[in-house]
């Protein structure tokens, strides 16, 4: 046997070196992490989970899902409910109707983009109506898919993103000039709400991003969101503000409207609760009339499976805010554009 | 939901300043900055840019760089912003109160400045000395608002290394090269975000 005294010096030296070289680049290797594996290193304080604000707790959750109904369109943007359950969705420059079991009963086609539906109803002059938005004029179609008319286009500055029926008026929410008009059945404009008036208490809309919706009351009040100032707004036709009725707070917190501006759409229940939908977490809830939580329809596990989408930052994962609607039967219908459906939800006794 | 991804479109400096640099009391990305960019771009065919579109705001932008402070920071796309009051790139998810306190900002570095405009709208600036571009911004304002602020390497700063550390660690695979000449990548409005 080989006594290591035997081996020079310099070769014992040469085999320590390469020995804490080895060591060395290993310790590099892994600090350097060169694919970014191990994460960016930074201390908690910099980072951001949203994740954690995604739960639901389960004693609000008191509406299943009992229907969902795929919809062909790639990219559906609106939804309306019509007489006896008919559903309307808008989206890729056409009009879909489906009866309540889910099947496709016409297709009326568009020569542009829609943005919103609306249904007119008994209460409103013409039953059957449907009047569809587009970005700065509106489209009047008979009950068989006819186009009765097509009203002049609004200001340029107009973005139309919400409508509301009752008796001989169409209000329409204008997100780019930030005001409801209201419009004759002939599409004439006969009145503004909501325009900043601080002499009448009227501060304003505040819409950072393009959803701005509008509900008509059995009560004859406009329900405005004012999405900026995450609340609701009461309003008269005639434009008056009900400053006492408002309602809604900012919060991620399940009762609060989460992020910058929100609710991104709402629909009123036949009992006056309101549905509310929400972009960022996306999350559909109901509040009593005095703007109470009062349920959750839908959480971010229904709407959002894919936790994902809701940390990303890239645009092809954003959800689009599920668009909501309400039958006479108390129903409520989410129009999940991520899953192509609508799904109908009905309250747990 | 839309399965297209729009790709941030190339821009030269000057268009990119006119987009996220507008307003006074901007920090940095001067215009000897700009110059200085413009005869770099002229010596090279092909620098590093972020694509914003494909960015997930991972972190790693902050500790890859081959440089002490990254020369990846944030930028701000003033016409995508809502000038909200309650910025959810600014603030926290749950702030006490919408005011500048420590407490209530999401930034760690204290990077982003609030300016009141008028009721109630605010303008956001980011202040690129005390940005380590840590993207914790960018995700609070992609995941809550209009996604304006973002990530992109700025040039004065970036050494255009042959193979960009950032690149190899970055998991999304958001690095591209660019024109030198046209050195940035602006985001488009989403119309519906
Ligand atoms: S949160 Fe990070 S990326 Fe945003 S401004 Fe502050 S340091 Fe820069
Ligand atoms: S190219 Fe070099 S200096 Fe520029 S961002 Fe990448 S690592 Fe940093
Ligand atoms: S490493 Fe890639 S994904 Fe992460 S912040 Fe930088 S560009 Fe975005």
């Amino acid at each position: 046997m080989n006594k290591p005294a035997n081996l020079p010096i310099s070769t014992l030296l040469i085999g320590a070196v390469v020995a804490v070289a080895v060591v060395v680049a290993a310790v590099a290797v892994w600090a350097i992490r060169p694919h970014g594996e191990l994460g960016s290193g930074l201390p908690g304080t910099f980072g951001y989970s949203v994740e954690e604000f995604t739960d639901v707790p389960a004693e609000w959750l008191r509406w299943r899902e009992v229907s969902s109904i795929p919809v062909d369109l790639a990219q559906p943007r609106a939804l309306a409910v019509g007489a006896e359950g008919t559903m309307y969705v808008a989206g890729d420059r056409a009009v879909l109707a489906f009866s309540p079991d889910g099947g496709v009963l016409e297709r009326i086609e568009l020569d542009a983009e829609p943005r919103r539906l609306a249904i007119a109803g008994e209460d409103h002059a013409r039953p059957g109506r449907m009047y569809v938005v587009f970005d700065r004029h509106v489209e009047v179609y008979q009950p068989d898919g006819t186009r009765e008319a097509s009203w002049p286009a609004f200001d340029e500055r107009a973005a139309l993103t919400g409508i509301a029926l009752g008796g001989d008026d169409v209000f329409l929410a204008d997100a780019g000039r930030r005001v409801v008009l209201r419009c004759d059945l002939d599409g004439n404009v006969v009145g503004e709400i909501g325009r900043r008036d601080e002499q009448r208490g009227i501060f304003g809309f505040v819409i950072p991003s393009p959803y701005f919706d509008v509900a008509l009351g059995a009560d004859g009040l406009l329900r405005v969101v004012n999405p900026g100032r995450h609340r609701i707004e009461y309003y008269t036709a005639d434009g008056y503000f009900e400053q006492p009725l408002t309602w809604g707070r900012p919060g991620v917190a399940i009762d609060g409207f989460c992020g910058c501006c929100n609710p991104a759409s709402i629909a009123l229940l036949p009992d006056g609760r309101t549905v509310t939908s929400e972009k960022g977490i996306p999350r559909v809830k109901v509040y009593t009339e005095q703007g109470d939580l009062q349920s959750v329809v839908a959480g971010p596990a229904d709407l959002a499976p894919d936790a994902a989408a809701l940390v990303e930052t890239r645009t092809d994962y954003r959800l689009r805010p599920p668009m909501v609607a309400a039958d006479s039967g108390g129903r409520v219908l989410v129009l999940d554009a991520a899953l192509g459906a609508v799904r109908v939800f009905e309250e747990m006794e | 939901m839309s399965n297209s991804r729009p790709t941030g479109s190339r821009l030269d400096r000057r268009t990119f300043l006119g987009d996220v640099v507008r307003g006074a009391g901007v920090v940095g990305l001067g215009g000897g900055a700009a110059a200085l960019a413009a005869a770099r771009g002229q010596r090279r065919e092909l620098v590093w840019q972020i694509d914003p579109h494909a960015c997930i705001a991972c972190g790693n932008c902050a500790t890859y760089c081959v440089l002490d402070e990254s020369a990846v920071k944030c930028v701000h796309s003033y016409g995508m912003c809502g000038y909200c009051e309650l910025c959810t790139g600014f603030f926290e998810a749950e702030p006490l109160a919408l005011d500048t306190g420590a407490e209530n900002q999401l930034c760690p570095t204290g990077a982003i400045i609030r300016e009141f405009i008028e009721e109630p709208y605010y303008e956001y600036h980011i202040d690129e000395s005390l940005c380590i571009g840590c993207g914790k911004c960018v995700k609070g304002c992609s995941a809550f608002g209009n996604a304006s602020l973002y990530l992109q390497v700025i040039h004065d700063r970036c050494e255009n290394c042959n193979e960009c550390a950032i690149a190899v660690a970055c998991p999304s695979e958001a690095f591209r090269r660019v024109p030198a000449d046209r050195p940035y990548l602006l985001k488009h409005q989403d119309p519906d975000a």
